[in-house]
This record gives C-alpha cells, structure tokens and sequence, in this order.
C-alpha cells in the first residue's frame, strides 16, 4: 500500500508534468486526488497500532535502500500531510484566476513536494530519510520561485535553498553518526544511542532539523520565503514542510532524547525560536509575515517540547502539532483569500472586513482562538498540556520551560489579537472584489477541525496517546482534558490569555516600526562571501599556467607517498642482474639527462632516441624478446616523427621557462624519489612466487601459443588490446586530421 | 628488486617531471616519451629477478622471467607511443598556428583568475 500510495503520486506527477499546460487550472484538482486518496487511507488507519512496512532494496549489503514504515505517529502526519495538501490543492483552484501562467507546472510541483514530504514521514532508513528530505528542499525552492520574474521570489528561493540544504548535508553527516552509534540504519529499531559519535551526531542532527524548521538563527529564510504564492505558504511553512525538523527531532528521541546536549541544544533553539518569533510576529505589517514569525514561534514550541522529552510533553507537542497544522492552515488560506479580494496584505490598509467577508471572518476567529490557546478549541487543549508538561519537570529546565512556554504564550495571544483586529476590526474599510466561494471551503473546514478535535477530544485523544508512545518509547501515556478543573495550569492558561489580550490591544493602538529583514541580509552577505572566496581561490589555484599546475599534481604525488615510507624495506633489493644491466641503467639516465641538457631540438631527439634503444637493450637482459622488438619500431618512428615535427622550427629551443628552474628541479627530484619510495614500498612485501609454471601450460594448453606474453595479449586479456587498438586508431584519426587541417583555419583568439 | 632498475626508473621519472614542466612543447614531448620508459620499466621490475624468454619449451618455466608485467609493459609501451605521437601533431599543428611551439597560459583560466574580485552577478534585492 505503501508503494502504491507513492508510485501514485508519481504517476500523477507525470501525467501533470506531461499534460499541465493543456490542463492548466484544471491540473490542480487531478494534482488533489493522490493526497485525498492519501488521506483517506491514513484516516482508516488511524487507531490500529499495527505499523505497516515496504522496502525497496538497492544495495543489500550496505543496508541501502528505501524502507518505510508507516506507524501511529506516522498515520497522523500522514493525514496532516495529505489531507491538508488535498484542501490546499482545492483551494489553489480558487486562488489561481483561469489566466494564471504556469498553473499546470505549479500543480506539477506542489505535488511532487506532497511526495517527497510523505516519503520523508514515512521514512525508516536513515538513507531514505534524507533523500526525501533534500527533494523537499529542492522541489520547495521551485515552488518559492513560482513567481519566477520576480527578482525578490528568486532571492529567497536561493536563500532558503542555501539553508535548508545546506542543513541537509549537515543531516547526513549527523544521522551517519548516530547510525554508526545505534548499530542501525532503521530508526524505529534505535535503541539508546551512547558515546562521543552518538554526542556529535545529535548535535548534527539537531542543527539539520533547526534548519528546515526555521529555527533562530536558521529562520532568515522562513519570512522571506513568504513572497511564494499563498498555497505554498499554507501549505510548506505552516503544515509540512517546516514540520520536518520536528519530525525528525521526534522520532529520533528515544535514540538520543537521553543526551544532555541533545535536550540543551533542542530547548536552546525552540525556546529561543519561540520568543524571537512571537516578537517577530508582532511587529510586522504583513499578514503574512505575521503568520510566518508565528510560525517560526510555534515551531520552537514544538522544538522546545520534544526536546523535554517527558512523556507529558510529548503528547502536549504532538497535540499542539495537530493544532498548529489545522489553525495556521486555515489562518494563512484566509489570509490568501484576503489578499486575492482586497489586494492588499498589509494589516494597516485593511479594516471591517467582518462584514464584507463573513466566511472568512468567523474562520479566522475559529482558528485564531485556537492559535491563542483559548476554549473550546483544541489549541487550548495543546496549551493547556503544554503547561502542565512544563509545571511536572523539576530542575533548571521547569523555570526554563515554564517561563519561555508562559512568556511565549502571552506573545502569540498578543499577536493573534493584533492580527485579528486589524483585519476584521475597524479601520480603513475595504471592499473587497467578488468572488467566488469555493476558495473558503478548505479553510472553514480546517477551522472547524480545530472546533471537532476539542468536541471529539476522547478518540483523538486515543490517536495521540499511540503516536505519542511510539516517540515515549511505550511509556505509559498521562492524558489530555478538555476542561482539567481548577489546577495551577488552568490558573496560568486564563492570566496567559488576559495578559495576551492586554499586550495585544496595546500594540494594535501603537504604530509599529517595522524590523529591518537583517537576518535575511546576513545570510545573504554570508553567502556572498562564500563566493567571493571560492572565486578567490580558484583565481588563485586555476591561473592557466600549464607548468605550475604540473608542479602542483607533482608536489601533491610526492606528499602522498609519505605514508608509505613506513612500509620500505630494503631486504628484497638486489645490485643488478647482470654487471651489465648496471651500466645500460646508467646509460639510459645519461641519455635522458643528455635529452634535457642539450641546447638544440635534433640533439634532444637524438638523445630521446638513444634512450629508447637503451631500454631496448635493458629488455633484452631482462628476457623480454617481444618488449625488445616493439621498442625498437616505437623508438625509430618517435625519433622520425620528432624530427618531421620540429623540423620546420629553429634548431635551438626558445631561451624561456628558466625563471623557475631551481623549483623545477626541486619538484621534479622529489617526484623522482617518490616513484622509488613508492616501489620501494609496493615490492616489499611480494604476494608468493608468480605462477609462471600456470601461466606457461595454460598458454600452451588453451591459448594454443607458445609464446606466454603473446598468448595472454591476444587471448587472455583480449579484450584490453582490442581497447588499445581503439586507442591507436583514435590517436590516428587525430593525427590524420591535425595533420591535414589548412594552415590558417585556426579559430582566432576569443 | 634490481637496484640499477629502480635508480633508472628514478632518474628517468626525475629527468621527465623537469622536461615536462617547461614551456616548449618540444620539451614537454621529450618529457612525457622519457615518464613513459619509466613507467615500463617499473612494471618490468615489478615482476620479478631477470629470466630466460618466457617462451614455452626454450625454457623451463623456473628459469623463465615473468610474463604478465612484459604483457602490461607492452601495452603501456604502445599506449604512451601513440600519446607522443598525437602530441607531437598538435606540437606541428601549434606551429603551423602560432610560428613557435611555446605552451601559453590558458586564456580561459586568465580570465576567471582576474575576475576573482568582482561579484557575480548582481545582488538581488532582499525580500522584504
């Protein structure tokens, strides 16, 4: 099922990418009907506990491969992954006018990134996991880059492409690590990982997932990314795609939730996300902006809960999870909805649409309480349980906890109230365009999930209590109220509200100045630099001198083989075979020491020459008649071919390349030295007496030949001197057309 | 291992390497033919002391040399022939060209190298 489920979204994927230009608006509600299916599938599961599993192997031995399970934590990121997309799908038929350019790649796109997502939830493996977590990456760069003319869609494209994959690689590096520490690549089968590589990949890990889910200092990219049509953002930066580094920060708790430096590390972003992004969230004009720091602070409250780890706080992040997907969901389609009718998204220009937009007034009160944490909705519930969860730890981090939890509460309250008012309340009255109604469905629907969640808290209650004990690692699971009686947390949860609304109507009164995207500066400027420096280095490094770049390849040769000098041995070496093979050595080094030292170009073929037939005779020593007779002809027509090539230059070479010489020289006897140090260091150790009795009856006996070297170039190793012919003949035809080419058909110079 | 040998192949490889890092073409062929009979003659000491041909029934097989590294060697010996061939037509293709055999700078190389202070392409502008 699971397969089928992906290799649907791909089919459709294809036919979208095949047809879309043709289907054009139309493309969005087929792109719909994968995640619908999806949904539905998921919502049935919903409840039974049995996890379901799939495999696609590639490499067995090296555990490669995709392997999925789907389990209780997995159905509910399913059925907000799909169900969600299949609304957003719905109401991006809406929110796209028929003219629309470039629907049908749209819709190609934002299911593609549906697929991926589902693949990244569904993952086991760890190889798996982030592949499907750089294709989010890569198709949610597409998808902030719709609006492709626009220079600034462009920029934040590449900027959150920079950082979300640049976390990516950060991932991998991490999940190898604590691979390496649990012994396994499959994360459900992780035990408590222990030990330096199990603390430096949490670290990793950590920093990976901070990074797609927008975590101070990782969030730059998160507002910016805002310029992409209003589905995507509902969509990506509300319900999945910035859900991924939660996601991963659950299910990797019972592996490495026990490190200190894991829950340090996991509690100093989300609470310090969850702070600067309320603080964002207020100060924006942009409803969209205020939505995106929102989200930026609920991530680091669900950061911030899974990181605590307790089992009352994971089932407080997974309710809030559940939450936040409904009502920013909803909040952000309103949002959009707003922006199509009235033109316009900035807060301060836009009033009284209460009456005009009722639909989508009563929606974002729905979903906005729920954001605020306020009854009847199940965003109470999520806070509710969020405090509690904080109240129960002990130590240091209760006070860290509570008091971000509390003071972060107070600030989305404020922000909520502010967003609110400014939209619906009085101000400059809008009149928005006529249109039709099908866009709002989607979001009442996921507002008025908010609504049933706390109505039907009991079986979703059932839901969340086995998710959350996959992540708890079976813990036994406290439970959720939908009214908890007069406790302490209730107590906070109503100061939290009053204050929330006090702040909140306080900074609508108050003109805000709006904050200056530094983040997103720096980031950029941080990336530029890397550029600069990388085209400084290869300035550096890639200057076109031919000889230097030989000099380096040298020098970088000759320093590899220091490790080997550990393994030379002098006890196999022999004087020579012959007296005589000593002088032809010397001989040939003459010869080749004669070929550089001569002044004039016939001299130095001369010398190449006499080389050549020194070897020849130091072959004849060594009992190679074939190498002997090849050598010959080879020396004769190079000695030929030198002479017929240089001929037509002057007798002498050019007196230039001597600024260099002593560097040369240093280069080229340590790249001498080398080669002997190498073979020095490879004949040391000889692998047995070569089987030369084999090979001789075996070239007789199935070659048919006597001679052993022509037998194993023509029979045994057929196949390399039918490449080396090839070679030959390429080498020819080259030559043939070099030779040929007209004189002045050079291309001139660029 | 032959001593002798391995100073050959030493000397051979040294005297190469400083060939091939100079300017003229001519040179840089003389340097690149004289790597080439270092490298077969490494491959000849690789396998083994000096022997009778290793022809079946001129010997026997205790007194023959090793045929496999004289089958790799001969090899190597027509792959490096055929490279200095080619060389040498572009060192005459050079010639017809430019009148002298001179290897200049890579001008597409210069080119990257002297822009490595300017930017890019120009900043987009950040979002709001």
């Amino acid at each position: 099922m699971i397969l089928g489920l992906l290799l649907l979204h791909l089919a459709v994927c294809g036919l979208l990418a095949a047809s879309g230009r043709r289907l054009g608006r139309r493309g969005l509600l087929v792109g719909a009907v994968p995640p619908a299916v999806t949904a539905i599938w998921s919502a049935t599961r919903l409840g039974t506990s049995a996890p379901q599993t799939a495999e696609v192997t590639w490499v067995k031995g090296l555990d490669l491969g995709l392997t999925f399970r789907v389990d209780a934590f997995g159905d509910v990121m399913t059925l907000i992954v799909s169900g969600i997309g299949a609304l957003v799908f719905v109401y991006a038929h809406g929110y796209f006018s028929p003219e629309a350019a470039g629907t049908g790649r749209f819709a190609t796109t934002l299911l593609a990134f549906s697929t991926a997502m589902l693949g990244l939830v569904w993952s086991d493996s760890v190889w798996s996991l982030f592949i499907f977590w750089e294709l989010t990456s890569v198709t949610s760069f597409l998808l902030i880059g719709h609006k492709s003319a626009e220079g600034t869609a462009l920029a934040a494209a590449r900027r959150t492409l920079m950082i979300t994959g640049g976390g990516g690689l950060v991932l991998l590096a991490g999940l190898l690590l604590v691979a390496r520490a649990a012994d396994t690549t499959l994360i459900s089968q992780m035990l408590p990982a222990h030990g330096a590589s199990a603390v430096a990949g949490a670290v990793l890990v950590m920093v990976g997932a901070a990074t797609k889910s927008a975590q101070t200092p990782f969030h730059v990219w998160l507002p910016g990314a805002m310029v992409a049509p209003t589905p995507v953002s509902a969509y990506l930066h509300s319900a999945t795609m910035v859900k991924a580094g939660v996601v991963l920060v659950a299910v990797l708790g019972p592996a490495l939730g026990h490190l200190a430096t894991w829950q340090t590390l996991g509690l100093a972003f989300g609470i310090a996300s969850l702070l600067w992004g309320a603080g964002g969230a207020l100060r924006h004009r942009d409803a969209k902006l205020i939505l995106a720091w929102g989200t930026v602070s609920q991530l680091g409250m669900l950061i911030t809960l899974f990181s605590a780890g307790t089992p009352k706080a994971t089932l407080a992040a997974l309710a809030l999870l559940v939450a936040h997907a409904l009502f920013k969901g909803a909040l952000f389609l309103v949002v959009g909805e707003v922006d199509v009718r009235a033109g316009t998204r900035n807060v301060d220009e836009l009033g009284g649409l209460a009456r005009s937009m009722p639909g989508a007034f009563w929606t974002a009160v729905l979903a906005g309480l729920s954001m605020a944490g306020a009854p009847p909705l199940l965003g109470f519930v999520a806070k509710e349980a969020a405090i509690e969860a904080a109240l129960a730890l002990n130590g240091p981090e209760r006070w860290a906890i509570g008091a971000g939890v509390i003071a972060g509460s107070v600030l989305t309250v404020a922000y909520t109230v502010r967003l609110l008012v400014k939209l619906f309340g009085p101000g400059p009255r809008t009149e928005p365009a006529r249109r039709r109604t099908a866009t709002a469905a989607p979001a009442a629907l996921l507002a008025a999930a908010g609504v049933a969640g706390y109505a039907a808290l009991g079986p979703l209650l059932g839901v969340l209590k086995s998710a959350a004990g996959r992540l708890a690692g079976g813990a036994e699971m406290p439970t959720l109220y939908r009214w908890p009686g007069l406790t302490a947390a209730l107590g906070i949860s109503l100061a939290v509200l009053a204050a929330g609304l006090l702040v909140g109507l306080l900074v609508t009164r108050r003109q805000v100045r709006v904050p200056a995207p530094r983040g997103a500066r720096w980031s950029d400027q941080c990336l530029e630099a890397t550029l600069a420096f990388a085209k400084a280095v290869t300035g550096r490094v890639q200057h076109g001198s031919l000889p230097v770049y030989l000099v380096t390849m040298t020098a970088a040769a000759a320093l590899a083989t220091i490790p080997f000098l550990g393994s030379v041995g002098v006890g196999h070496l022999f004087a020579w075979d012959t007296p005589l093979q000593a002088i032809l050595a010397a001989t040939v080094v003459g010869a080749a020491l004669g070929a550089a030292a001569v002044g004039t170009r016939l001299g130095a073929g001369l010398a190449l020459g006499a080389a050549g037939i020194t070897i020849s005779a130091i072959f004849v020593i060594a009992g190679a008649p074939d190498l002997v007779l090849t050598q010959l002809l080879v020396e004769t027509v190079i000695v030929v071919g030198f002479v017929l090539a240089f001929g037509r230059l002057s007798r002498r070479f050019p007196p230039v390349g001597l600024r260099w010489r002593s560097v040369r020289l240093g280069v080229a006897g340590v790249g001498g030295a080398a080669v002997v140090v190498g073979l020095l260091a490879a004949s040391h150790n000889p692998a047995g007496a070569p089987p030369i009795a084999e090979m001789v009856s075996g070239s007789v006996g199935e070659g048919g030949g006597k001679n052993v070297v022509n037998v194993i170039l023509t029979d045994m190793r057929a196949l390399d001197t039918l490449g080396e012919v090839v070679v030959l003949a390429v080498v020819a035809v080259g030559i043939l057309a070099l030779a040929r080419a007209p004189a002045d058909s050079g291309s001139p110079a660029p | 291992m032959s001593v002798a040998l391995l100073g050959a192949v030493g000397g051979l490889t040294a005297v190469g390497l400083y060939l091939m890092t100079g300017r003229p073409l001519s040179r840089i062929v003389l340097g690149y033919a004289l790597l080439g009979h270092a490298a077969v003659v490494a491959l000849l000491i690789a396998g083994g002391r000096a022997g009778r041909p290793p022809i079946a029934g001129r010997a026997v097989p205790e007194a023959m040399a090793n045929p496999l590294p004289q089958a790799i060697a001969l090899t190597a010996i027509v792959i490096s022939f055929g490279l200095t061939l080619f060389l040498l037509s572009l060192a005459r293709r050079q010639q017809a060209l430019s009148g002298d055999d001179l290897v200049e700078d890579d001008l597409e190389d210069r080119r990257i190298a002297a822009r490595q202070g300017e930017p890019d392409e120009p900043p987009g502008p950040s979002a709001p």
